[in-house]
């Protein structure tokens, strides 16, 4: 699965008909110096039961050469809890936890990228973004306004291959179905696109854990990009301050 | 098995009390033989079932001893490319506001690759998992542990913390099984960072469970990550833990196995006893068999068939028995395995295994043949015409005694060689074998002179009925010989137990007095043995500020590896020890001993560990920690209680450089001299307690609680101690039972020619006390002689410790109006029946 299902969508020319075309023109488009949101998250588990939570999500870089930050707003009990995530252009990212309850801030190994994010339906993995080269792309079918596309990880990941539907007029991820070697793992939809600073942003995503039928709804509100950002807040040590 | 219907059913049918007497040997020596051993393995079978259950998919687990290790070596680990998953665990109980948990420290990010934590009404791990990782009260419980205390998703628990008093919330609770069955489902997951706060453990993992990529072979991964972590690590699979709870329970197992051999033993004699009686009353109908032709064979048969039989529904009834025994035993051995290790190993199921029943048939069937080997031999041997004519044949003949009497000096003369060279283990308890038999040989002999030896003092006390009772006595050695010798293996064993125990206790209260100096104790538990919780130097270090407080040891003890057992090692500052505390000395020179391992030149081992363990004084042994390999070797043996399985004393300093621990169990407190020890105690609680589970001890509480658990360990020789007097009480009731019946014409003649009904009751019951006496003075005898093995068998095999020899007075004065009382009452059922019978009827006799 191409990186940053959490990433908005762009829209582009459409030049090419090769698939890692395709997906760098769509990196490209979305291409900005720093992001910044409000995310607010609602899950739906298997029992109907509803929770929701709030972060802050910052960004500067892009694109595998990227570092973000999100932390918890709300509720009270979660306040504070943040996640600080360094990616690189040629391997998988770091990611640290920090709980301010208990005043340590965690590694998140490896092995750990396929847990479920905090009982959410996106797992650490789908937080990381990761390079276009990163990938093996096959163009599976040209379905009228939209390509779909066939993504193989060539590094250690969850998935063996994900499919990608983007529209061609703007070059956005409209759908994202991932699966792993039992078959379907999750379905991740992108909806209510805006345009922001000239960028095609999906104000909703969507995911669907088909294994325990259970769905995450992310909205993004107050969504910046190119806002002035210090590297310096892309640290652990503050991550440990807070947002 | 015409003979058996035809002859022997009846036999038994005329004689069932004598029948069930002559079988509660073999009842009790199987049911203590399965009943031990079935609570022992039904407990240690539970343990291994939790760690199992603990462990999940683990295949290989490393640790560090108890010490733990620092965080990065979970790192290194996880970059192994065999590794597919890594969760750092710590693992420790405590006692909360709820009842007793082993809390399992764990990630939850990563630690469902490894465990499976099945929850009740939520598909996920925890309902919140963000609200589990970010509150550091967080817990899951077991259902188990919640519907027996009526507690639900959001309940408190308190607990004392090294963080003071805390009360946690309960954000998720297992569904029954799987993990949440591990001790019995007293058990809760805490976050792997909150755990490390709340037991003290600083930045430090118990260990790492690994679970390895498919395709990787667990002998190449394991030699892999012992090699990158080095020898300071154990890196093994999950299955070899609990060593020192085997170790323990081992222990129990070669005690039992002493008490139940010891049983059967006595119960063999008490077997010979009734089938040589047997063989005599029924000398008319063996005369009648051979007479009809029977032959020699089918007579020795069917005695050894009788006694098979009757081995077996002994063995039966001591299977039932050993099972219900095995119930009581797995709850007390549990309570004093959680004693020492924290936590309440529950057995759930306490089932024999088939091994054991084989095993415990194989014994009870085996001393049923043995005792019964000579009898039938004698019965095959008996001539038809003299069996056919009346009269009793009771007395040894003169040849028989002499015979026994050679064998007897045959094997005290082994014995005695045995005992030049019982530094060599099979001969020195070969020895011990070859003692005991002497006595069982001499016995017969022994009675008889005995006695002839009481004969004018029964004759003092009461002229008619005293002789009589003596002469039943010097005449019919065979009726009674059995008995004695029971008896007497019996007291000997209640007289070496009884010794054991006092020159333990004996031992136990020198070192004591010795060891524990200090005023006062600091430690994180109530019971000092406990070591979940751990404190940081700076709590030491601020009590050394109190008023009134002369010094402060910090002592941190911790079982690590060596030789491959899992030995206590007790840090603490020598020199400081040295200026308060000279340890008996066993080997080494005191001079300069402390002052070498002070230095770090070397360190001082315990004389269990020694001797347990087979190490010498000189000895360099390898003492590996997570950051440096020490080889130091053992500059003094001292005398040393700290641990069954033994104790090295080392420095603390080098035990910090080489474990890279810090954290200290207990401190040691002296108080300067006019300390007030009530006020000092007070203020540090009141300074610290407030702020971390803290306790402070008096010498007087820990000496109390040393006795305490001692007294818990010797609850099992008390067992044993019961075991023997009835046994010995069994033996008294058999021998006057089969007595009466086989005198029923003299005591019938007796009655016929004015004998006084009082008169006939006096004769029995001084017969009873005498065979009660002759026992008594035969086993304290030999109780003399089994004590010295004993200690022995202590010193080499089950403490390690030279516990030194007492002869237990004391239990002599309590033991001798005990069995005399108990001859006498057994003497009153039998004596009652032999006055109230028909008296043509017991004319008629034989």
């Amino acid at each position: 699965m191409s990186r940053l299902l959490l990433a908005l969508a762009f829209v582009g020319s459409a030049f090419a008909q090769d698939p890692r075309q395709i997906i760098s023109e769509v990196q490209k488009r979305q291409q900005s110096a720093s992001q910044r949101y409000e995310g607010t998250l609602e899950v739906v588990g298997a029992g109907n039961k509803v929770a929701t939570k709030s972060w802050v999500f910052v960004r500067i870089g892009s694109f595998g050469d990227s570092k973000s930050r999100l932390q918890f707003t709300a509720p009270a009990d979660v306040k504070g809890v943040g996640m600080l995530i360094v990616n690189h252009p040629d391997r998988a990212s770091d990611q640290w936890m920090w709980r301010p309850n208990i005043g340590r801030d965690q590694r998140i190994a490896l092995q750990d990228r396929s847990t479920r994010f905090f009982g959410t339906d996106f797992s650490f993995e789908d937080l990381e973004e990761r390079d276009v080269d990163q990938y093996d792309f096959k163009l599976l079918a040209d379905e009228g306004a939209m390509w779909k596309i066939e993504s193989r990880p060539r590094k250690k990941s969850q998935y063996t291959y994900s499919y990608l539907w983007i529209k061609k007029d703007n070059y956005t991820f409209q759908k994202v179905e991932a699966y792993d070697a039992k078959g379907l793992v999750r379905v991740i939809e992108y909806k209510d696109f805006a345009q922001v600073k000239g960028i095609w942003t999906a104000r909703t995503t969507e995911v669907l854990d088909m294994r325990r039928n259970s769905r995450t709804t992310l909205k993004y509100d107050k969504l910046e990009y190119n806002l002035p950002l210090k590297d310096e807040l892309f640290t652990l040590q503050a991550l440990r301050l807070g947002l | 098995m015409i003979l058996l219907r035809l002859i022997s059913w009846p036999y038994a049918r005329k004689h069932l009390l004598r029948v069930v007497l002559t079988m509660a040997g073999i009842v009790l020596g199987v049911a203590v033989f399965v009943g031990m051993h079935t609570a022992n393995q039904s407990v240690l079978a539970a343990f291994h079932q939790t760690i199992d259950r603990i462990a999940g998919s683990t295949q290989v687990q490393v640790s560090s001893g108890e010490a733990g290790f620092e965080e990065d070596v979970l790192e290194r680990v996880r970059a192994l490319p065999e590794v597919r998953a890594a969760a750092p665990v710590i693992e420790a109980a405590a006692n909360t506001g709820q009842g007793n948990l082993l809390i399992l420290g764990v990630d939850m990010l990563g630690d469902r690759s490894l465990r499976n934590y099945d929850m009740e009404d939520s598909d996920e791990a925890i309902d919140e998992p963000l609200v589990f990782l970010a509150q550091a009260d967080s817990l899951i419980i077991t259902k188990t542990f919640a519907d027996e205390r009526h507690i639900t998703t959001g309940a408190k628990i308190s607990m004392r913390t090294m963080q003071g008093d805390q009360v946690f919330t309960v954000r998720g609770i297992m569904k029954p099984g799987g993990l949440a069955t591990a001790f019995g489902g007293s058990l809760a997951i805490m976050d792997i960072y909150a755990a490390q706060k709340v037991f003290g453990r600083g930045f430090k993992f118990d260990r790492v469970d690994i679970a390895l990529e498919d395709g990787v072979s667990l002998d190449a991964a394991i030699a892999k990550i012992q090699a990158l972590l080095g020898p300071g690590f154990q890196v093994e699979p999950p299955s070899s833990r609990g060593q020192q709870f085997e170790a323990t329970s081992s222990i129990y197992a070669l005690a039992s196995n002493l008490t139940s051999v010891f049983a059967l033993f006595i119960g063999m004699f008490i077997i010979y006893n009734t089938f040589a009686i047997a063989v005599t009353e029924r000398r008319s109908e063996i005369g009648i068999l051979r007479a009809l032709g029977a032959t020699r064979g089918q007579i020795r048969t069917l005695f050894l068939t009788e006694s098979a039989i009757s081995g077996l529904a002994g063995t039966a009834l001591g299977v039932l028995f050993g099972i219900a025994l095995a119930k009581g035993m797995a709850g007390y051995i549990s309570g004093l395995l959680s004693d020492v290790y924290g936590v309440a190993q529950g057995a759930s199921e306490v089932t024999p295994e088939p091994w054991l029943l084989a095993a415990a048939s194989a014994m009870g069937l085996a001393t049923s043949l043995i005792a019964a080997v000579l009898p039938a031999r004698s019965a095959a041997g008996v001539d038809p015409v003299k069996a056919l004519q009346k009269g009793r044949l009771q007395s040894l003949s003169a040849g028989e005694n002499r015979t026994r009497r050679l064998w007897a000096l045959a094997c005290a003369m082994a014995s005695a060689v045995a005992f030049l060279f019982s530094n060599i283990g099979w001969i020195f308890y070969g020895g011990y074998l070859l003692a005991v038999l002497t006595a069982v040989l001499l016995a017969p002999a022994m009675s008889l002179w005995f006695a002839k030896a009481l004969r004018p003092v029964l004759a003092g006390l009461r002229p008619v009925e005293g002789t009589l009772a003596a002469d039943s006595l010097i005449q019919s050695p065979r009726r009674t010989s059995g008995t004695i010798t029971a008896l007497m293996l019996s007291l000997a064993l209640v007289i070496s137990l009884g010794g054991l125990a006092r020159a333990s206790y004996d031992s136990l209260t020198e070192w004591m007095q010795i060891a524990l100096s200090p005023d006062l104790f600091v430690t994180t538990a109530e019971s000092i043995t406990a070591r979940s919780f751990v404190f940081p130097e700076s709590v030491g270090e601020g009590i050394r500020k109190v008023e009134g407080v002369q010094q402060v040891q910090f002592v941190r003890t911790v079982r690590v590896p060596v030789k491959g057992v899992p030995i206590m090692i007790v840090a603490i500052d020598i020199a400081s020890l040295a200026n308060h505390v000279k340890l008996p000395l066993v080997e080494g020179d005191a001079a300069t001993m402390y002052d070498e391992a002070e230095a770090g030149r070397g360190v001082i081992a315990s004389e269990n560990f020694a001797r347990l363990h087979g190490v010498r004084f000189g000895e360099v042994l390898e003492l590996a920690g997570p950051a440096e390999t020490l080889h130091l070797p053992i500059i003094g043996i001292v005398r040393d209680f700290s641990d069954q399985q033994g104790s090295i004393l080392m420095d603390r300093e080098l035990y910090i450089r080489a474990w890279r621990d810090n954290a200290v169990n207990v401190f040691r407190v002296y108080l300067k001299p006019g300390a007030d020890e009530a006020r000092v105690r007070q203020t540090i609680l009141d300074t610290y307690g407030s702020q971390q589970r803290l306790f402070v001890l008096t010498n007087k509480d820990v000496r109390a609680f040393i006795i305490r658990i001692t007294d818990q360990w010797f609850g099992l020789t008390y067992v044993q101690i019961a075991v023997a007097v009835l046994v010995a009480i069994l033996g008294i009731v058999n021998a006057l039972t089969v007595s009466i019946t086989d005198r029923r014409r003299e005591l019938g003649v007796l009655q016929a020619v004015g004998g006084l009904r009082n008169q006939i009751r006096h004769t029995i019951w001084m017969e009873a006390v005498a065979i009660g006496v002759i026992g008594l003075g035969l086993g304290l005898a030999l109780g003399a002689v089994q004590l010295y093995y004993s200690v022995e068998v202590a010193r080499r095999d089950l403490i390690g410790i030279e516990i030194g020899y007492a002869f237990p007075f004391q239990m002599v004065l309590i033991l001798t109006p005990i069995i005399l009382s108990a001859a006498l009452v057994a003497a009153l059922g039998p004596a009652e029946s032999a006055v109230r019978g028909s008296l043509v009827e017991a004319l008629e006799y034989e």
